[in-house]
């Protein structure tokens, strides 16, 4: 058996072990540069994790673990997404009080949860993965333990969690008891005759409940406004970047992947989940005044989007939902990260703080400004191309389909509407009415160079669209490869 | 011999020279962004780094047009979205048309920018002035470049949004703002027009590449079918705007609130040259068969060039006769460039006839020069004057102020079309081609000539000859060196362009293998239309006599006022447009937006967004009631998700 496939996991939990023992010499101010140089460290990961020293492709402990481009595409997007939050926290450590390195630490383990799910190919190492994040999680969420708004977001996450985990483990338990497996391939290789199992069908659909909540899909939403307005910033981007691509992952490899045939026929369930999770978030999105909460019902849209790829089911539909994270990832991460810069500046998350950022920081007002226009999806921004791919990817198999243009009908409007409130975004930084507090923002160089390698990777995406749809088209070949081409349904 | 093998080489090794084209487009914008975002304290680095973008354009510019002379070449395409079915293309076209107009746009700016120097040197907001005329400059270049329609039009109206921002670049005063507001909305209306005949081609021809057409129309003239006379005057509809044509020429004369060196680039070399240009640039939608849809029937037998060529002389005129009893000095330069852009207009539309348009060409070219040494010149003037604009406050600059006088005189001498400067050899191209085509034009080319020399013997007269009748005038002096410098410059060209063949040059784009006139250049005109060399001579004798026997003993007032009484007034007025688009235009336009307003406000806002998320915070409020901080509510609605998503998908 080839260990050498974790190489990444290992040295990742290794950094998160030294994180938390250095705790106990570093002095309480010396915290921040504990977490500059972790971040550096993060920096090698990232590198080790994109570079040609990365472990081949191949399956490890009983085909449990599998690395293969998908894989590696998400490793590398985890690892970056842990290395901004990282730099997100240490700007954001005065409202922490105490415990910074346990943030970091935690978020560490937050990310090797993430590498697992990246290479999960069995129900259980899916599980296994997804608790980790989950559990990190809770505590993440809940990190300002004096802020009641703060440990409230952890205890919806840890109950809503658990039983969303515990439905999933429901269903896992029935798809080991109809199939006689939890892998992957396994399923992939029985779904005809498992498409008849009652029992298995349902198991498979509580799989996706559990899944659903970490994307937060409609019905299983509910918890995303609550938890990220309460949460800290940087556990707030890192729930909404990663455990939400963690998620994504996992449909992929599951539904796509899997049992392509069984997704096929479940079609309509899917076409109603994405466009419920569209409309949901984009018009509960119009009266909100606070930015973290609007930063939820934005993610749960974005969420609705990223499964019009799921809907295609076609590896277009794939390449879109990788693309569009990878554009998401950037953009939502430059959100947080100015979010948190100004965490000490300004009194609250209201949007209407906003006002007169234009002036106390031309440049967070800038980068929040690009972030913004390119969540609401307007060129040259990543955000527009990777609409783009998911709407053509669905419009490639609507023909035949009128249900299909409906939801890209939907989907349209939705974009409408988030442009409504993306702009009183915008309009509240700019054009915000008289602010009484105009001192200026200070701006850490680590800030800075997250913010600029975000819009240049907001742009570049946007404008050079080319080199990552052919790394994501390469990513998702080997799934389509594995797996029969999909039938859409006759009826 | 070995020139063509040059660019042979350079087409065929791949080496692309052509992609040099990139360098020029891209220079002034990286120019007018570093100085924004680096340098906005440093107010000599910032006009060094602008003016050095230009510069350096501008000799790329010179490069290319050496290297190809007229042959055409296509840099590097950049390809946007190259997702199957859908290609977005960003190419630059090089060919006679584009890199002559390369270094018009890039020679005047650099000179404009150098002259700024000077004239902006008190402006508190320097480095956004330069920074804004670089984003000018790379907007301008863009259409000039552009190997499509997509993105000409993208360019088309990023020169719209730049000139606005320069045209109200004192936006502390209410009327530099409202000039600007001006400038931009009537050429919305233009631009809406343009659009529609943007995609009037795309639909009927099912491409936008200008190469890609032109080879359409080549091979089947009728493409357009019955709708190639309304796609014409569509497109011709975005040169109206752009280029100040009557009846969306109101905007331009307002537009001279701008600083003046803003004034001189873009009311001279380009922003109004653009319409002109894009004309020649989709020349072949004019000479293809006209043709009407049935509803436009009664139009049979009137091809959209021959509209063109009424417009453009009906504005020629209409423009020169307002231009004679303007008292501001730029004014009655913005009345002028009306005037010359009608000549270019009316130019391409008697052009169609023979196919070719060379002769508007010419004349955009070297008026781009002689206008823009005007403006500075006038510049110059206003700059000595303590900011006084009004010609009959001037008098006796001519010993003040000798350069710009000299310089200042010259530039009339060309605009007026006195052999042998440069106005007068691309004038009687524009009048042989009329003679040519219809008499009536060559007519209406004469009258305007009487006129031009006519006003602006006038402006000279008064404001350089006799006694100094204001006191801005009497302590007027030289103007710096960065100002006269490129006056200087400028009027090279002005008294030596007609040395080169620039009119052959271009004739050979429209019609290639075209035999040249030959023989001399300088005499030509008298050699082969020696009727329109002699009457445009004739014209320009007399206009001048007719202004001297008015102006030349220094009157204190304008005697033409008194003789010409209500007719002066109304040409004072501007026969009152401006007052019939306040009485007409503006209130339809209120009762339009009042309509618009009362449909956003009740139906769009009230019924759509704010019925439906009035719904949606109904229900989030019926949730809010549940929920109630419990998390019960939560809990139990995720489980009645999981029954609805069984029920869906297991039904």
């Amino acid at each position: 058996m080839n260990y050498s496939l974790i190489t990444l996991e290992v040295l990742a939990v290794l950094l998160g072990l030294i994180v938390l023992l250095a705790d106990l010499w570093v002095s309480p101010a010396a915290r921040k540069g504990l977490g500059l140089g972790l971040a550096a460290a993060l920096g090698c990961l990232l590198a080790f994790a994109v570079g040609s020293l990365a472990p081949q492709s191949g399956s490890a402990f009983s085909d449990m673990f599998v690395v293969d481009d998908l894989a590696r595409y998400f490793k590398g997007f985890f690892v970056f997404a842990a290395l901004a939050v990282v730099l997100m926290a240490v700007d954001f450590a005065p409202k922490f009080g105490s415990g910074l390195s346990e943030f970091f630490a935690l978020t560490v383990f937050a990310l090797v949860g993430m590498l697992f799910a990246a290479s999960a190919n069995d129900l259980v190492l899916l599980f296994v993965s997804l608790e980790l994040i989950t559990v990190t999680f809770f505590v993440l969420n809940s990190f300002q333990r004096t802020q009641l708004a703060s440990l409230e977001a952890g205890v919806k996450y840890l109950i809503l969690g658990g039983v969303s985990s515990a439905f999933m483990v429901f269903g896992i338990a029935l798809i080991f008891g109809t199939a006689n497996s939890t892998n992957f391939a396994v399923l992939a290789a029985k779904q005809k005759e498992l498409a008849h199992s009652a029992l298995f069908l349902m198991g498979l659909l509580l799989v996706l409940v559990g899944l659903g909540f970490k994307i937060a899909a409609v019905p299983f939403q509910m918890w995303a406004p609550d938890v990220y307005q309460g949460s800290p910033a940087p556990a707030t981007a890192f729930l909404a970047v990663g455990s939400k691509a963690a998620g994504f992952v996992l449909l992929i490899r599951l539904l796509v992947g899997a049992v392509p045939q069984i997704t096929a026929e479940w079609h309509r369930l899917f076409v109603v989940m994405s466009g419920a999770t569209i409309l949901f978030g984009s018009l509960c999105a119009i009266p909100q005044r606070n930015l973290k909460r609007l930063m939820g019902y934005s993610s749960i849209a974005n969420a609705g989007y990223l499964l019009l790829g799921i809907v295609a089911g076609s590896a277009g539909g794939s390449t879109a939902v990788l693309y569009y994270l990878g554009g998401y990832a950037f953009t939502v991460l430059a959100a947080f990260t100015v979010i948190s810069a100004i965490a000490n500046h300004v009194e609250s998350d209201d949007i209407s703080a906003l006002s007169g950022l234009g002036q106390r920081s031309p440049f967070l007002a800038a980068c929040l400004t690009m972030a913004i226009v390119s969540l609401a999806g307007i060129p040259p921004m990543a955000g527009f191309f990777g609409k783009l791919l998911l709407f053509k990817s669905v419009l490639d198999v609507a023909p035949g389909h009128p249900e299909l243009y409906a939801l890209i009908a939907v989907a349209v409007v939705g974009v409408v509407i988030s442009l409504y409130y993306y702009f009183g975004v915008i309009r509240a930084i700019y054009w915000g009415g008289q602010s009484a507090n105009l001192s200026i923002i200070p701006v850490a160089l680590s800030t800075r160079i997250v913010l600029l390698a975000c819009v240049a990777g907001i742009l570049f995406l946007g404008i050079l669209p080319q080199g990552l749809v052919k790394i994501a088209d390469h990513a998702v070949a080997d799934l389509s490869q594995k797996a029969a081409p999909v039938a859409q349904p006759a009826h | 011999m070995e020139h063509a093998a040059v660019v042979q080489h350079a087409v065929e090794s791949g080496s692309k020279i052509q992609d040099l084209a990139w360098a020029i487009l891209i220079l002034p914008l990286v120019m007018a962004f570093g100085t924004a975002v680096l340098t906005p304290k440093n107010r000599t680095l910032s006009a060094a780094f602008n003016i050095s973008g230009v510069v350096v354009a501008f000799l790329l510019s010179f490069t290319l047009f050496c290297v190809f002379g007229g042959q055409s070449a296509d840099a590097t395409p950049f390809h946007w979205l190259p997702v199957a079915g859908l290609d977005a293309e960003i190419g630059l076209h090089l060919d006679a048309l584009s890199t002559l107009m390369l270094m018009v746009v890039t020679g005047v700016g650099s000179l404009v920018m150098i002259y700024s120097t000077g004239y902006m040197h008190e402006d508190r907001s320097y480095t956004r002035f330069f920074s804004t005329l670089s984003l000018f400059v790379f907007s301008m270049l863009g259409i000039v470049l552009a190997n499509n329609l997509l993105m000409l039009f993208v360019f088309w109206e990023l020169v719209g949004v730049s000139s606005y921002l320069l045209i109200g670049f004192w936006y502390e005063k209410p009327s530099a703002g409202d000039a600007s507001k001006k400038a931009f909305l009537t050429n919305r209306i233009g631009d809406f027009g343009f659009m529609l005949g943007i995609l009037a081609i795309w639909g009927l021809a099912g491409t936008l590449d200008i190469a890609a057409l032109k080879a359409k129309f080549v091979a089947n003239p009728a493409l357009l079918g019955p709708w190639a006379g309304l796609a014409g005057l569509l497109i011709f509809m975005g040169a109206m705007g752009k280029s100040a044509q009557f009846p969306l020429h109101v905007w331009l004369p307002d537009a001279m609130e701008g600083p003046t060196p803003v004034s001189a680039l873009i009311h001279a070399a380009t922003m109004v040259a653009a319409g002109v240009y894009m004309l020649c640039r989709v020349f072949f939608l004019y000479t293809a068969t006209p043709g009407w849809p049935d509803a436009l029937g009664f139009l049979d037998g009137i091809s959209a060039a021959s509209i063109i060529t009424c417009i453009g002389g009906f504005t020629a005129l209409f423009a020169a006769v307002i231009a004679v009893q303007q008292d501001d000095i730029k004014r009655i330069l913005a009345y002028s460039t009306l005037s010359q852009l009608g000549l270019m207009v009316m130019a391409v539309g008697l052009g169609a006839k023979t196919g070719d348009a060379s002769a508007s060409m010419y004349h955009l070219v070297t008026h781009a020069g002689f206008k823009a040494m005007l403006f500075l010149g006038a510049g110059s003037v206003i700059h000595a004057c303590h900011h006084e604009q009004d010609i009959w406050k001037m008098g006796g600059l001519r010993s003040k102020m000798p350069k710009t006088f000299w310089t200042f005189a010259l530039g009339t001498a060309a605009l007026a079309g006195l052999p042998p400067f440069s106005g007068f050899y691309s004038k009687d191209e524009i009048l042989a081609v009329a003679l040519e085509a219809n008499p009536i034009f060559f007519g209406v080319g004469i009258l305007v000539t009487v006129l031009t020399t006519f006003y602006m013997s006038r402006l000279v007269l008064v404001a350089f000859f006799g006694k100094p009748r204001g006191e801005g005038a009497d302590h007027a002096h030289e103007s710096p060196s960065s100002m006269t410098l490129p006056l200087l410059v400028l009027a090279v060209p002005s008294a030596f362009i007609a040395w080169l063949p620039l009119g052959e040059f271009l004739s050979g784009h429209f019609k290639p293998g075209h035999a040249a006139h030959g023989g001399d250049i300088l005499f030509g005109p008298f050699n082969h239309n020696p009727i329109a060399a002699v009457f445009g001579l004739g014209a320009v004798l007399f206009g001048f006599s007719l202004a001297y026997s008015l102006y030349g003993k220094s009157p204190a007032q304008d005697p033409l006022s008194s003789k010409l009484g209500l007719f002066s007034q109304a040409m004072r007025n501007r026969f009152y447009i401006d007052e019939i688009y306040d009485g007409i235009v503006v209130p339809l336009h209120n009762l339009l937006s009042q309509i618009a307003d009362a449909i956003d406000r009740w139906l769009i806002a009230g019924l759509a967004v704010r019925g439906l998320s009035g719904v949606v915070e109904i229900a989030g409020r019926a949730l809010r009631l549940v929920q109630t901080g419990s998390i019960q509510t939560y809990a139990f609605l995720f489980t009645a998700g999981v029954l609805l998503i069984v029920l869906l998908a297991l039904k």
